[in-house]
């Protein structure tokens, strides 16, 4: 091409762009700093994957040896695993109570609504590290005030925190405990965008409160449902503040290491930036791909995306 | 309001390409610009005469920090115009640490490390090289710690106390049994009286414990004795060696002895053995005593019971010496008050008057050779029966063979513990479990492999005694 | 509706009522402890039976932790960072979320939103390792920045404040002011912003909650002492040997009530930015 024609090329192209130049100023802070935190850590982990690297010592390109390490990692098995157990102890209850919650707080009849909204949405907004610890004291095996009361019901001191087994239901008690609430206030949203009329009808139509609640609600409240289900799922997986500070980074042992916790733990307890990055990419990537593929089995399912 | 002109078609195929260039060119920048900042030129710390002064921090852990405090105010009399503060938040020290290195902000002047870790930081550039101030004392500490601390002729950190080996025992249980000390010379002689205990009290009491999760831990110390080493010099992976071959021989005899009790370490059981009948004897490095003696404060009826005799060697005229432990102190290379930083690690590692108040106040087993020639250590000890245990734990020592550290030296010991753990679990088949573990490590550290038939070289003893 | 209840009515209002209640007494548990804890002194703390009340309450926790963990310090830190986050968040989502709402005809709109949107899905478990590096190499580690400006223009923001202009800025309103001579930059600041006050508040306190809470982060980009905000301080505490739980009690409670009352004040605020989330979806 012409230099002439290069020119005017771009000469067309700035004129088409000027008169609208405010909304590219407007916009370019998202870009720049997208650029910064977003685009440039992207590409940079994507390289990463393939190195050895501490961040202090030169770097070593490795290949897909961090592929095959993580093949082989025991530990990484073992945090999937407790991130696993740790969803189907808590989400179950977590769901259930909240759409039960939501279910009478949408109800008319219902007084001092702000009040129990309020206190089963407080959770949501305090800083975890301050309540792990307030759980810490409560589960505390000697002196726990839960033990305390458990022992009012003849029931043994369960040692939350200490043994190996009963960590993750600790750290399920916590997330419920936080969680709920704001799972609750998503399915009432839900809830309240569910026209009246229909249960009017079914009423008339001779429907219990159960089956109106079976064939209205639960289907119309299904999108909502599988947004906060895929949250819980997301969350599980990268929790960090609970695991960090209740059990202290996954304790005792590995047995409540999650797959957050772990990740952090590779990336600055062992500085191993690379294989970090590997685990972290590909973990992501297959996230991406499971939500892909559960998105479109719904999409066939019902059609309602 | 007047019509916006349209854009054309090219304009927006440029426009999509120059961003794209744009964006692309500016990763490849700032990917090229991410290696880390090159450390400070000046990262030596100079000898001078200056009288040092300033407020110093210094990181330490548990014990060690109380040890440390309890030095500060003799410290800051020998060196008025330094104030110095020993900070002990547990919390994530490590990562803190390395976290204020990698940004060369927030770094304390002076830092614990474990003997083990050293080599890692070491290797990261980051340390201050303290060869002008500290190479004088090369000769007043184990060559087998100096030499941890070492990286190309140049020392990084100073060696602070050490972990020497000997084998805590029941007096009264081997009373019982008919078991004399004096007559274990050799790995086959304890196992021997291992056998006899198990048999005559009818299988309550066990030798020793020995966990399959305890494994590397033994293989470690039974490597010093045989001269294997899993890094050789070269930092190559060196552990399939017929010295490494015997270690692991005399960890499988151990195990298929039925003289072991299978009791992780530092848990409840591997506790409570302490002061019953359970376990006869605890091969252990000398800060096992402070724990014994702890929890021998819940039992305060009993009877002192306990005595210590060497590790038993490898062959008739062996070594009865290894090591197990350590810390070190370190001055970042950040650190702006070298002077008063150096000035605190003299004090309390390098004069026998910082080293043996550690000792006293705190257990903490002094690697400055001089401290050890102190008349302290051939006090008796009232815990032990009246033995003279600081001596026994001193003799020999500088004849500890050094393990081959290198950066990957934590992960390197992860792996083998797991290996060893799975190993047992399958029954201690015959084989080439050596191979397979150093494959591993070379698959997973990517190290190379040293090559078959070279006797790693561990370091000749040397040093005064 | 059938006006009168029957029993069988009432006994699922009652027990609904009852659940209700055990549940948020159970929910509002942990911050009566934290509350009472903060006056107790450490054996305290520890009796059993628990004491359900301080007595007698001490107000030592919080004179040592003044002293000993620069609790002062850590507080001003906390608001200078958060708020700065905040503002900044508001003032550049609501300045791109107006842009988008309002030039349509701008080339590549449509894709450069799509961008935006798509940016969303991006998990920071992925770039935080070289977004703690960057931070090393701007120099930024141990300072404000560091803590104000990762996150501040997010797509979630964008999209929530974009959403809002397009359905309550009239075009017209846009004109008028165009007509009259006010620049770009004036109509967004001086027309669009007054109007979004009611999304500025639920984006402004989703900003705030997550800045404020923030642990990892902070505790990866502060380094030392005067810099750190009160959740490094809580955690760092909560390492030490012999854990000074009264201290830690009250330090907690310092932190935990500008939310708790936050909260109380702009509590339709809160909900509105929270339920905002289902919305993106």
């Amino acid at each position: 091409m012409s230099r002439l024609s290069d020119r005017s090329t771009i000469g067309a192209w700035w004129a088409a762009i000027w008169p609208y130049r405010h909304f590219y100023l407007f916009i370019a802070p998202f870009f720049v700093l997208f650029a910064l935190f977003g685009l440039y850590p992207l590409v940079f982990s994507l390289y990463l994957s393939f190195v050895k690297w501490d961040g202090l010592t030169p770097m070593q390109w490795v290949g897909l040896s961090n592929f095959r390490t993580m093949l082989g990692d025991e530990v990484l098995r073992r945090a999937l695993w407790n991130t696993l157990v740790i969803g189907v102890l808590y989400i179950p209850p977590m769901l259930g109570l909240a759409f039960l919650f939501a279910q009478i707080l949408n109800a008319q009849w219902l007084k001092l609504k702000a009040f129990y909204r309020a206190a089963l949405f407080l959770p949501c907004v305090t800083p975890m590290v301050v309540i792990a610890i307030v759980f810490g004291l409560l589960f505390s095996s000697e002196k726990g005030v839960l033990n305390y009361a458990l022992g009012f019901l003849h029931i043994p001191g369960i040692p939350w925190l200490t043994s190996e087994q009963w960590s993750k239901v600790s750290v399920a008690i916590l997330v419920v405990w936080r969680w709920t609430g704001y799972n609750m206030i998503l399915m009432l949203a839900g809830l309240q965008g569910i026209p009246e009329d229909y249960y009017e009808a079914a009423a008339v139509d001779g429907a219990t409160a159960v089956q109106r609640m079976w064939c209205i609600t639960l289907p119309l409240l299904r999108p909502t449902v599988r947004f906060c289900l895929l949250l819980s799922l997301l969350g599980t997986l990268y929790m960090f503040d609970e695991i960090f500070v209740l059990t202290n980074g996954g304790g005792p042992g590995t047995s409540s290491l999650n797959f957050g916790m772990y990740l952090f733990n590779l990336s600055f307890g062992s500085f191993k930036f690379g294989y970090a990055s590997c685990v972290a990419y590909t973990i992501a990537i297959l996230v991406f791909i499971g939500t892909l593929i559960t998105n479109r089995i719904n999409r066939q399912r019902g059609g309602e995306a | 309001m007047s019509v916006r002109p349209r854009p054309s078609p090219t304009g927006m195929t440029r426009k999509r390409l120059s961003v794209a260039a744009l964006l692309g060119s500016a990763c490849v920048a700032l990917l090229a610009g991410c290696a880390p900042p090159a450390p400070t030129t000046d990262t030596a710390v100079p000898v001078t005469t200056a009288r040092p002064s300033g407020a110093i921090t210094i990181w330490s852990w548990n014990i060690a920090a109380k040890a440390l405090q309890g030095l500060v105010p003799a410290f800051e009399k020998r060196n008025p115009g330094v104030q110095a503060t020993v900070d002990m938040t547990g919390a994530r020290m490590s990562t803190r640490f390395m976290l204020a290195l990698t940004a060369g902000v927030g770094a304390p002047e002076v830092s614990q490390l474990q003997m083990t870790d050293a080599p890692r930081y070491i290797a990261t550039h980051r340390l201050a090289d303290l060869t002008a101030v500290a190479g004088k004392y090369r000769d007043r500490f184990p060559p087998a710690q100096w030499q941890s601390c070492e990286l190309n002729g140049h020392v990084y950190a100073i060696p602070w106390d050490t972990g020497p080996c000997a084998v805590f025992y029941k007096r009264d249980l081997f009373q019982r049994y008919g078991i004399d000390p004096a007559k274990i010379e050799t790995w086959d002689d304890y196992i021997q009286a291992g056998k006899t205990i198990v048999e005559k009290s009818g299988g309550k009491t066990r030798m020793l414990p020995l966990s399959t999760n305890d494994l590397e831990s033994m293989l470690e110390i039974l490597l010093q004795q045989t001269h294997g080493q899993i890094f050789d010099e070269q930092g190559r992976i060196a552990l399939d060696s017929p010295e490494a071959k015997q270690a692991l021989d005399i960890v499988r005899q151990l195990r298929q002895a039925g003289i072991c009790s299978d009791v992780a370490a530092y848990g409840q059981e591997w506790m409570a053995g302490f002061n019953d009948e359970s376990i006869a004897t605890y091969p252990g490095a000398v800060w096992l005593a402070g724990t014994i003696e702890d929890t021998a404060k819940d039992y305060p009826g009993k009877k002192t019971n306990w005595g210590v005799f060497r590790l038993p060697s490898i062959a008739p005229g062996g070594d009865h010496v290894a090591n197990s432990g350590g810390s070190v102190l370190v001055i970042p290379a950040s650190c702006t008050n070298k002077a008063a930083a150096w000035a605190f690690i003299e004090y309390a590692l390098c004069t026998q008057e910082g080293q043996l108040a550690q000792y006293h106040s705190s257990s903490l087993y002094p690697a400055y050779l001089p401290a050890l020639q102190s008349s302290t250590m051939d006090a008796p000890d009232p815990f032990f029966g009246g033995q003279p245990v600081g001596r026994l734990f001193a003799t020999d020592i500088t004849k500890i063979r050094r393990l081959n550290r290198t950066q990957d030296w934590g992960e390197a010991t992860t792996y083998l513990q797991q290996g060893l753990s799975e190993w047992a679990s399958r029954g201690m088949p015959e084989g080439d479990l050596l191979e397979a573990l150093a494959q591993k490590l070379h698959e997973r550290l990517d190290v190379p492999l040293a090559p078959a038939g070279t006797t790693p070289v561990a370091q000749a003893a040397g040093g005064t005694k | 509706m059938n006006p009168s209840r029957t029993p069988q009515q009432l006994l699922v209002r009652g027990a609904a009522y009852i659940a209700l209640t055990a549940t948020a007494v159970l929910f509002l548990f942990p911050f009566y402890w934290l509350v009472i804890s903060a006056f107790k002194t450490q054996a305290q703390i520890f009796t059993l039976p628990p004491q359900w009340l301080p007595l007698p309450p001490t107000g030592a926790n919080f004179v040592d932790i003044y002293r000993e963990a620069n609790l002062l310090r850590a507080f001003l830190n906390s608001v200078l960072t958060t708020g700065g986050h905040v503002l900044l968040a508001l003032f550049l989502c609501s300045l791109a979320g107006y842009a988008f709402a309002k030039y349509p005809q701008a080339p590549g709109h449509a894709k450069l939103f799509n961008f935006v949107l798509g940016t969303m899905m991006i998990p920071g478990a992925v770039t935080l390792i070289p977004s703690f590096l960057v931070m090393v190499r701007l120099h930024w580690i141990d300072t404000y920045w560091a803590l104000i400006l990762p996150g501040a223009v997010g797509a979630f923001g964008i999209f929530w404040m974009r959403q809002y202009f397009h359905a309550n800025l009239p075009d017209e309103l846009i004109q008028a002011a165009r007509i009259d001579g006010c620049s770009e930059f004036g109509i967004y600041w001086r027309i669009a912003l007054p109007v979004a006050r009611p999304a500025l508040a639920a984006l402004g306190i989703l900003q705030l909650i997550g800045s404020w809470n923030n642990l990892m982060w902070a505790f990866l980009v502060l380094r030392t002492p005067g810099m750190f905000t009160l959740p490094v301080v809580i955690y760092l505490l909560n390492g030490e040997i012999r854990t000074p739980y009264g201290m830690l009690m009250a330090g907690g409670l310092l932190t935990t009530l500008p939310l708790v009352v936050a909260f109380l004040l702009f509590q339709r605020q809160f909900i509105a930015g929270v339920t905002a989330g289902a919305v993106k979806q």
